[in-house]
């Protein structure tokens, strides 16, 4: 596999649950119906429509949704803890769907690891047995488990309370354990299920913090399932927004909030503060004159809200500059445009329609990891 | 079905691939705990054979040696485990023609043991305080003038016959049906029953008719008489559904275990040879079931005042 | 799909019909008007017609002779059933004989030890004085023959019921076989299991035992399915996703989560085989239960509550550590290392007592130490019966209100029942059941029913049924009565909670003559004898259910002024109705159970029929009493049995 292999590649993914699911994504004219038509049609629930995406190596790759919008299953397509009625799964290039009990509990092992909505934590474990779970599963040693999750549990902030059970833990912690237990088996990539949404939202920050620490020391590419729009925001390099079964958008933070694909998503997006995800690439105007050479200097991907406070700073439009080169201006004009909604976005995306999959990659290929104020 | 079955039998065999086991030949579990000398013992449900037992406990344990274990079983049922040798002996039968064909005839797995000396007798009863009143009463011929006397809820509008352990041979039910009699057979279910009842009447002198027999220790708590029944003449009662006359008068017997009567030793020697009368057995019963003494004490009171009677017994 | 209904067009119907009992009884009408004719013309009696019964007593008869005439003879008992009843018999004897070398401190020592490491020192303490009140009962030796017995029939049962749940957990298909064979099992009355095991291994141990085995191994199946089918769906999921075999998925996730499940089973197993360890007396299965069956034939109440009180005290003891095991699942118990020392040093105490014991010659119980109960309660129970009788001023006494009970109310209802034609009865049934459950529950009552007219014993069914419907009737108007007061006060309920477990462990014999004593001979104190058994569970299940009524339902109530009659009428008892219903359930089938008990009083009818079957050994009587008893069993849960199954019997 070369460096440029997608981490996961879905092409056409379809789940049906129900009678002969099969014929749905077979048959072009079930597959068209809207939900309520299909269920009293066949009596089938289709979960998954028709996803096609890629994961790449090292990003944060967030599904995100409302509830029953198909993106929990989704992410269980991906190690077929939910068996996919149609379409491919690549992991590394290989064909996910061909594999045998064996090659995809070696999948389930060692490439891929989860972390639940409830934890999923074994209650008569202790926390280190807990986290060593995935460890004896593969067989390790008890001496060489125990050692290893020690170290994890210290990773993630657990140390000293390697001896208590579950149920003596507060939800943070326990999903501290859900953490460690996924990181254990040093997967190459995380698959997040709604990690923090069961949690209070000072730990849920907590949290989502340690997961853009954990990210950003180990770069290890991760999955991510949530319905809470700011953490998609927050953690995602790019976000797939679902509904019904469908991605409707696929793109950075940036353009989902900067130019949604349709109503749903504008209307979804619609409280975001603006000035803290549209980057100033967006924002600026080609520099007149001699703005080229004054104010002071901002990287692209440097928010619109940073920008405001330079402007305000120096009384003065800032430039965006790119190694070394003046890609353009932004003013207080242009900034106050983006924080008021009216500014018509420059560069828009087209829109996504049908196929969400291919068209907005290119626009954040070379886009490193944003930071997040 | 036959084929079937030994066919059946045989796969189990072969899978579990080890010889016979005959668990006719076995004994309790609870027998031979110390590793002594054992002999066990069926009490039936009456109070005349715990006294039996008790006697023969006792000096088996105090004479012989021996350790006794006792289990409560009802009649039939105890031919069966006496047949297995989970019980060594029944001291007290009152005659099951059927079952000592079957086991002591044909199977010859049961050998008789001699007669215990008591001589049984089954019987229609009343209170001896209501023959004062109704001197008449004693004649089953009047008894259904007397009908409306023993009326009870349970009867209805007859008058209540009260049976007792569904284990006793009874014919009552054709009695009533073939002498014409406007009474209603009530079944107590137990004799426990049936002598809680007798006695919550007697404290009330209430009339009663019920099923009885001797030798009871009942006698001696609440005095009754007997009903006369059309004399029992030989081959009367062959058919239970035509009986229309009085119940026989049975020398009680003994049963032991083939092979313990055989190989039993000073036990065995012991059962064979004993036998007391009516008299002895009330005294013990009434000492068990009046004055509540643990069968044990009571036994050993009697063998205490009795022991020319049982010396005799010792081998 | 088992809870599919009778397709129901959604044509417009006329207002009433669009309620669903309402169609349910119309269609049962329509149903009843073809078929009542037919059934008519064919078999016109008023009773169960002839032409449709089926006579068993030949053919029960001649197996029952050619099982006694082969049991020494033919291979399938010298190779199969006289092994199986052999290695029972060793195994009893084995550990008999290991509880007696102990000695009674021994096997105290031990038992209080592991009631502490199970379940924490109040209930060690309690396990000690109670297995020292067995010795001073002077039950010592009976208590071990019980507890042999126990230990080796629950061992199976618990084998038995484990490799059957694990099956139905694993398995959806099985679990669909083999969940109305369990649920079944569940309601029948131990009595029914006696004949057919005394029938293929004689009077004695191995019998006794397997009948246990039979009765006690289905909770234990049937918990062990539970709780493999609800262990948490996620932490599951989480196994899976980390890549786990089969093997390693059930053995490190699924069982170990289904352990309070599992020791919710091994405590129903402990229970069942504990009652059907006494009620085996009846065919030989000697310890605690024959000598209170011995102690009925002097008619000395006192002698068989010496050998009750450690009966309930044993029940009691091994339900509450049994229990007590269970709700310590997530609680902090040490390390690993600290376990095996506690149980090493555990161990290390209970033998050097029980070493001591010996040393002192003592393994026996010294009999100086017994204390002689039986005289005061006799004493007791004679000044009760005695004053109770009759005699009592205004209200007259048991016996009279027995005769007027009998009068009243059993003899109404059971002539009614006979005289009805059989098919109003059958009717009668569906009409009932119908409404309550669902088509195949009423289909299943009324083919149970019909079974009984087919082994040909309708009318002493029928008697029995008038028995048990007017006992459970007095059962729920106390045990409701007695409920809404214990939910009601704190305190009468601490008061009534060792009298409920009293009664529930007590076993059936001991109570027998008194009620004979104040309700004379015949129906009425075999349902006075049913009342008694049955009322615990109602009251308990009653107060239970009221208490667990939603706190939030109950408060909105307060603070709208409701008065506490307001409260419980108009909140309580309708948020309680799942519970009532399965009070009521409960009931009926507790009643049941005992109705053999009630054969024993001058109840008559089926439970006389099987007392008979097993004193005469006569098994054409007996066998079909206790089909008949099975089948009426059938009835009458289908009848009470609302839409969820309980996952629990009894307490």
């Amino acid at each position: 596999m070369s460096a440029t292999t997608p981490v996961f590649s879905v092409q056409g993914l379809w789940k049906v649950f129900g009678p002969k699911a099969g014929r749905v994504p077979a048959d072009p004219e079930l597959s068209a119906l809207p939900p309520a038509d299909l269920r009293s049609r066949t009596g089938c629930t289709a979960a998954v429509r028709d996803v096609s995406f890629d994961v790449r190596r090292g990003e944060v790759f967030v599904v995100m949704g409302l509830s029953g919008s198909g993106k929990s299953t989704l992410v269980r397509c991906l190690t077929r803890l939910i068996e996919p009625t149609a379409g491919t799964i690549a992991v590394d290039g290989e064909d996910v769907r061909a594999m045998d009990r064996t090659r995809l509990r070696e999948l389930r092992r060692h490439r891929a690891a989860m972390v639940f909505q409830h934890f999923g934590l074994l209650p008569h474990r202790t926390v280190l047995d807990n986290v060593a779970y995935g460890l004896e599963i593969q067989g390790v040693g008890r001496a060489e488990r125990r050692a290893r999750a020690a170290g994890v549990v210290a990773k993630v902030g657990l140390e000293g309370m390697e001896q208590r059970r579950p149920g003596q833990l507060s939800g943070g912690q326990r999903q501290r354990v859900g953490l460690a237990r996924a990181l254990a088996v040093d997967p190459e990539v995380l698959l997040f299920d709604e990690p923090f949404s069961a949690l209070d939202p000072l730990i849920r920050r907590d949290m989502q913090e340690e997961v853009v620490r954990l990210h950003r020391e180990e770069g290890r590419t991760m999955v991510f399932i949530t319905h809470d729009l700011s953490e998609a925001l927050k953690l995602g390099d790019r976000i797939a927004l679902m509904r019904d079964g469908r991605v409707v958008q696929l793109g950075t933070p940036e353009e989902i909030v900067g130019s949604p694909a349709d109503d749903y998503v504008r209307e979804f997006v619609r409280d975001v503060p603006r000035e803290q995800v549209l980057t100033v690439r967006t924002a600026m105007r080609p520099a007149s004159g001699d703005e080229a050479g004054t104010g002071p200097a901002l990287p692209p991907t440097a928010t619109v809200s940073q920008a405001i406070v330079a402007v305000a700073r120096a009384g003065a439009p800032a430039r965006v500059v790119d190694r070394g080169r003046c890609l353009g201006v932004v003013d207080h004009e242009r900034l106050l445009g983006v924080v008021a909604g009216t500014e018509p976005a420059e560069n828009p995306g087209e829109n996504p329609g049908e196929h969400p999959a291919g068209n907005l990659a290119e626009n954040s290929a070379e886009e490193p990891a944003k930071e997040v104020v | 079905m036959r084929l079937r079955t030994t066919a059946v039998a045989g796969t189990l065999l072969l899978l579990t691939g080890c010889g016979a086991a005959d668990m006719t030949r076995q004994a309790s579990p609870f027998a031979h705990a110390r590793g002594a000398r054992t002999v066990t013992l069926s009490v039936q449900s009456w109070v005349g054979a715990q006294a039996n037992v008790a006697v023969a406990q006792y000096l088996l344990e105090h004479e012989l040696g021996y350790r006794v274990d006792t289990v409560q079983i009802d009649e039939v049922p105890a031919w069966d485990a006496l047949s297995q040798g989970r019980v060594d002996a029944i001291l007290e039968d009152w005659g099951h023609p059927d079952q000592e064909k079957r086991y002591v005839d044909d199977k010859k797995t049961i050998a008789r043991g001699g007669a215990l000396g008591v001589t049984g007798h089954i019987g229609w009863y009343v209170p001896t305080y209501l023959v004062k009143q109704h001197p008449d009463i004693t004649d089953w011929k009047n008894l259904n003038a007397y009908a409306s006397l023993f009326r009870t809820a349970e009867s209805g509008g007859k008058g209540q016959l009260m049976d007792g352990s569904p284990s006793y041979v009874t014919n009552d039910k054709a009695l009533v049906d073939n002498l014409k009699l406007d009474y209603q057979v009530v079944f107590a279910g137990s004799e426990a029953a049936q002598i809680t009842q007798i006695r919550q009447f007697a404290k009330e002198k209430k009339p009663f008719l019920t099923y009885w027999y001797a030798p009871q220790w009942l006698f001696e708590k609440v005095p009754m008489t007997e009903v006369k029944l059309p004399a029992h003449k030989e081959g009367c009662d062959a058919d239970p559904a035509k009986v229309a006359c009085a119940y026989p008068r049975t020398p009680l017997q003994k049963y032991l275990n083939a092979d313990f009567s055989k190989q039993g030793g000073e036990a065995a020697a012991f059962l064979k040879k004993f036998a007391w009368t009516t008299e002895d057995q009330n005294e013990v019963s009434l000492m068990i079931a009046d004055q509540k003494l643990t069968p044990q004490e009571a036994a050993k009171k009697w063998a205490d005042g009795h022991a020319s009677t049982w010396k005799a017994w010792l081998p | 799909m088992a809870t599919a209904t009778a397709p129901t067009p959604r044509a417009a119907l006329p207002g009433v019909l669009r309620h669903p009992v309402a169609r349910k009884l119309l269609l049962l009408a329509a149903a009843a008007a073809v078929l009542v004719p037919l059934a008519d013309a064919h078999w016109s009696s008023g009773t169960w017609p002839k032409a449709l019964t089926v006579d068993l007593t030949g053919p029960l008869t001649r197996t029952g002779d050619w099982i006694i005439d082969h049991r020494d003879s033919h291979p399938l008992f010298l190779h199969f059933l006289g092994h199986i009843s052999n290695a029972v018999v060793f195994c009893v004897r084995a550990v008999y004989l290991l509880l007696l070398a102990a000695g009674w401190a021994g096997v105290t020592a031990a038992a209080t030890a592991l009631a502490w490491r199970a379940a924490g020192k109040r209930l060690a303490l309690g396990t000690a004085a109670a297995f020292l009140a067995c010795g001073a009962l002077g039950m010592w030796v009976p208590t071990m023959q019980t507890l042999a017995l126990m230990a080796v029939a629950v061992l199976a049962s618990v084998a038995v019921g484990v490799v059957l749940g694990l099956a139905a957990g694993l398995s959806a298909r099985l679990d669909r076989v083999l969940r109305p064979v369990l649920d079944t099992m569940q309601v029948l009355p131990a009595f029914a299991y006696l004949l057919p095991v005394v029938l293929v291994f004689g009077i004695g141990v191995p019998a006794a035992v397997l009948a246990t085995v039979v009765y006690a191994a289905p909770p234990m199946a049937r918990l062990t399915a539970l709780g493999l089918r609800g262990a948490d769906k996620e932490v599951l999921e989480a196994v899976d996703s980390l890549g786990a075999t089969a093997r390693q998925r059930l053995l490190t996730a699924r069982i170990p989560l289904a352990r309070r499940e599992l020791l919710l089973g091994l405590n129903q197993t402990i229970m069942m085989a504990l009652s059907m360890a006494v009620i085996a007396s009846v065919i030989g299965a000697g310890g605690l239960g024959d000598r209170v069956y011995q102690a009925l034939a002097s008619v000395d109440v006192g002698a068989a509550l010496a050998a009750g009180i450690p009966i309930v005290l044993l029940a009691v003891v091994l339900d509450r550590v049994t229990a007590a095991a269970g709700d310590t699942t997530g609680r902090t118990t040490g390390t690993g290392r600290g376990h095996r020392a506690y149980t090493a040093y555990a161990v290390g105490a209970a033998v050097a007592v029980a070493v001591a014991g010996r040393l002192a010659g003592r393994p026996d119980w010294p009999g100086s130490w017994t204390v002689a109960v039986a005289a005061p309660v006799n004493d007791a129970v004679g000044w009760m019966t005695g004053h109770l009788y009759s005699g009592v001023p205004v209200i007259g006494g048991t016996a009279d209100w027995a005769g007027r009970f009998t009068t009243w109310v059993l003899d109404p209802l059971r002539d009614g029942l006979q005289g009805l034609p059989w098919w109003a009865v059958l009717l009668l049934v569906a009409a009932v059941a119908w409404p309550i459950g669902t088509w195949r529950t009423a289909l299943t009552a009324v083919l149970a029913l019909a079974a009984t007219g087919v082994l040909g014993v309708w009318e002493p069914s029928l008697d029995t049924l008038s028995q048990v419907l007017a006992a459970v009737a007095v059962t729920l108007v106390l045990g409701f009565a007695t409920g809404v007061a214990a939910a009601r006060g704190d305190r009468f309920e601490r008061l009534l909670r060792p009298v409920l477990d009293v009664f529930q462990t007590m076993p059936q014999f001991v109570y027998l003559i008194p009620v004979v004593a104040l309700f004379g001979v015949g129906r009425a104190p075999a349902v006075a004898a049913a009342v008694v058994y049955a009322l615990p569970a109602v009251v308990r299940i009653t107060a239970q259910g009221l208490r667990q009524v939603d706190p939030a339902a109950l408060e909105s109530a307060r603070s709208l002024g409701a008065t506490p009659a307001q409260q419980l009428r108009q909140v309580q008892l309708p948020l309680a109705r799942p519970a009532l219903l399965l009070a009521v359930n409960q009931g009926v089938v507790l009643v049941l159970a005992v109705v053999v008990i009630g054969g024993l009083v001058g109840g008559g009818a089926l439970g006389y029929d099987a007392v008979f079957g097993l004193a005469q050994g006569d098994l054409a009587t007996g066998l079909v009493a206790g089909a008949a008893i099975v089948c009426l069993g059938l009835m009458l849960d289908r009848v009470t049995q609302p839409t969820e199954r309980r996952t629990k019997k009894g307490a």
